[in-house]
């Protein structure tokens, strides 16, 4: 049995008295897409800056490709999108990528262009002239123009319009395709949804819960807003598998699913329609029992 | 290599800054150089002034060899002052961003995020420093060696200019390793300039006013600027003191600095 490419254990990170990362345990292997969900403060960042030995675990270890984080051999085999990126703005894009190229042995040219026509990035502008976006793209160019074995994404997609992040998730998939270990941290859950094989979620420095992404979507709440064409009776929804907190507003019922959303979707047969809106943005709400009161006590 | 390329970089994003400098400082030179001859003629009535004046207050102004010799002049118009202040203000503009700064921008973690020892990126930029430094101090003397003709400078022989630049160069250099040091050692770019910059001016006072301040006489000799003008190197030529002693501060503070960043947590 080969071991994990990412390898997290008993991860333990202080800054003064705050615990960011506390006790963590954490693996993925080659070929495998780890979503790492958690909102803003969990400690994704933390963790991820730890294992690429930016930042010493106070306690415990963290390990990539069977070595230590800071190895030069390692960082070869690394791609990394920060989740805050900033790179010398004085710099144009095509400069900046065959310096870092320079930095890892020389990389041809035609890889990084490749990348950057794929992801509509003009290779000639300056960095600083860059919208937040665009940047997003040069740190996803210079993370994947090596064909890393390991892939460290902090939420690569944020700021980039939803064709570009189909391009990403596209480009997520092909290297691990090529066997490559990815860890994809995000706060949003439908874009880990569509990418991720396994999935952790991280609370507070913790990790509560580890799951299949098939099993988590049983568990996952979804937050529906119906509008009705006409007059529904108010006792409509009563009865309906995992269906909690209706609200009604005249002719839009606000509800909240727990699973799957199949039970009401055929009861809704029986009404008239007009839109159907989904609120499933917010972590805190999907995962109501781990992030609410559940979170707590495990 | 890496340290290479990583220096290659950073000699690319600061050309211009750098001639920029060059130009500056050779003005400087051309208009102090260019300037000798009308004091020369009026000697007497300067040398009167100086005579005038009390004790001491003629080393703090750097021209206790009288201000109006081709020495006293170059001293105290550019070697005590202007020209290490200039050299000051550069290298620790450099010094400062080497490390702290460009990690308080952001731009280091994303550089470290590729196959490169930290230590190799901290090296190639202190190189860098040592490079951008010594070119402004090589255009600037080589300068006043090919014009000290014309400016009747003549009498001061080019190997003590040389001296006198090497000496400026260290002692610019060591306020900057400081600088260097304690940003790559801390993280923090604020705390690496004051303590560069503030190390520099207490030491340049400390010299000055020592001279007639008794209480500061007795630590005088630990003052860089102490090294650097006594005896001054334009007369004197290569004096151990402006040439060993900063390397004595400078060689210990890059190595103590370098391995700290190696083993500290980013910012």
């Amino acid at each position: 049995m080969t071991a994990p490419a990412i390898e997290i254990r008993a991860l333990n990170k202080r800054f003064g008295r705050l615990t960011a990362v506390d006790s963590l345990d954490l693996t993925v292997s080659s070929g495998e897409v780890y979503g790492l969900l958690g909102p803003n403060g969990a400690g994704k960042t933390t963790t991820i800056r730890c294992l690429l030995g930016f930042l010493n675990p106070t306690a415990g270890d963290v390990i990539l490709l069977a070595d230590h984080p800071s190895s030069v051999a390692v960082r070869r085999r690394v791609g990394y999108v920060a989740g805050d990126v900033t790179f010398d703005r004085h710099l144009k894009v095509r400069d900046l990528l065959a310096w870092y190229g320079d930095l890892r042995g020389g990389v041809p040219w035609a890889r990084p262009a490749t990348l950057c026509e794929r992801l509509a990035l003009d290779p000639t502008r300056k960095v600083g002239e860059l919208s937040t976006g665009n940047r997003r793209k040069v740190a996803i160019v210079q993370a994947f123009m090596h064909d890393p074995d390991v892939l460290i994404l902090d939420e690569p997609t944020a700021g980039l319009d939803p064709l570009l992040q189909r391009n990403v998730l596209d480009m997520v998939r092909e290297r691990r395709q090529a066997g490559a270990a990815v860890l994809f941290s995000s706060h949003l859950l439908p874009e880990v949804e569509n990418i991720a094989d396994r999935v952790g979620i991280l609370r507070l420095g913790r990790l509560i819960r580890e799951d299949a992404m098939a099993n988590l979507r049983n568990i996952a709440r979804q937050r529906l807003e119906i509008r009705f064409a006409g007059d529904v009776p108010a006792a409509a929804f009563e009865g309906v598998a995992g269906i909690s907190g209706v609200q009604w507003n005249g002719r839009t019922v606000h509800v909240v699913v727990e699973g799957s959303v199949a039970t009401l979707i055929k009861r809704l047969a029986d009404f008239e329609v007009e839109r159907l809106v989904t609120h499933d943005e917010d972590l805190e709400d999907i995962f109501f029992a781990y992030y609410g009161n559940g979170g707590e006590d495990q | 290599m890496s340290a290479v390329i990583v220096l290659r970089q950073m000699l690319r994003d600061r050309t211009r800054s750098t001639i920029w400098w060059s130009v500056a400082m050779i003005a400087l030179v051309v208009a102090v150089g260019a300037s000798y001859p009308t004091i020369k003629a009026s000697a007497g009535g300067l040398e009167d002034l100086m005579e005038s004046m009390p004790e001491g207050l003629g080393e703090l102004l750097g021209a206790a060899g009288g201000i109006t010799s081709p020495v006293g002049y170059l001293n105290s118009q550019f070697y005590s002052n202007m020209f290490p202040i200039l050299l000051l203000v550069f290298g620790i503009g450099i010094a400062s961003w080497s490390v702290a700064g460009a990690e308080r921008e952001g731009t280091l973690e994303p550089l470290l995020a590729n196959p490169v020892r930290r230590s190799r990126v901290a090296l190639g930029r202190y190189a860098g420093l040592v490079l951008l430094l010594a070119v402004v101090v090589v255009v600037t003397t080589l300068v006043l060696i090919a014009l000290r003709g014309p400016f009747q400078l003549s009498e001061i022989s080019v190997a003590n200019l040389v001296a006198a630049g090497v000496a400026s160069f260290l002692l610019a250099l060591l306020f900057a390793t400081i600088t260097y040091a304690v940003g790559a050692a801390t993280g923090r770019k604020g705390l690496a300039a004051a303590l560069g910059g503030g190390l520099a001016a207490a030491t340049y006072v400390v010299f000055g006013l020592g001279s007639f301040v008794s209480a500061l006489e007795s630590v005088r000799w630990l003052s860089p600027w102490y090294w650097f003008l006594e005896p001054s190197p334009l007369v004197d030529g290569w004096t151990l003191a402006s040439i060993a002693l900063p390397l004595l501060v400078i060689v210990p503070a890059v190595a103590l600095g370098t391995v700290w960043f190696t083993r500290r947590d980013l910012r």
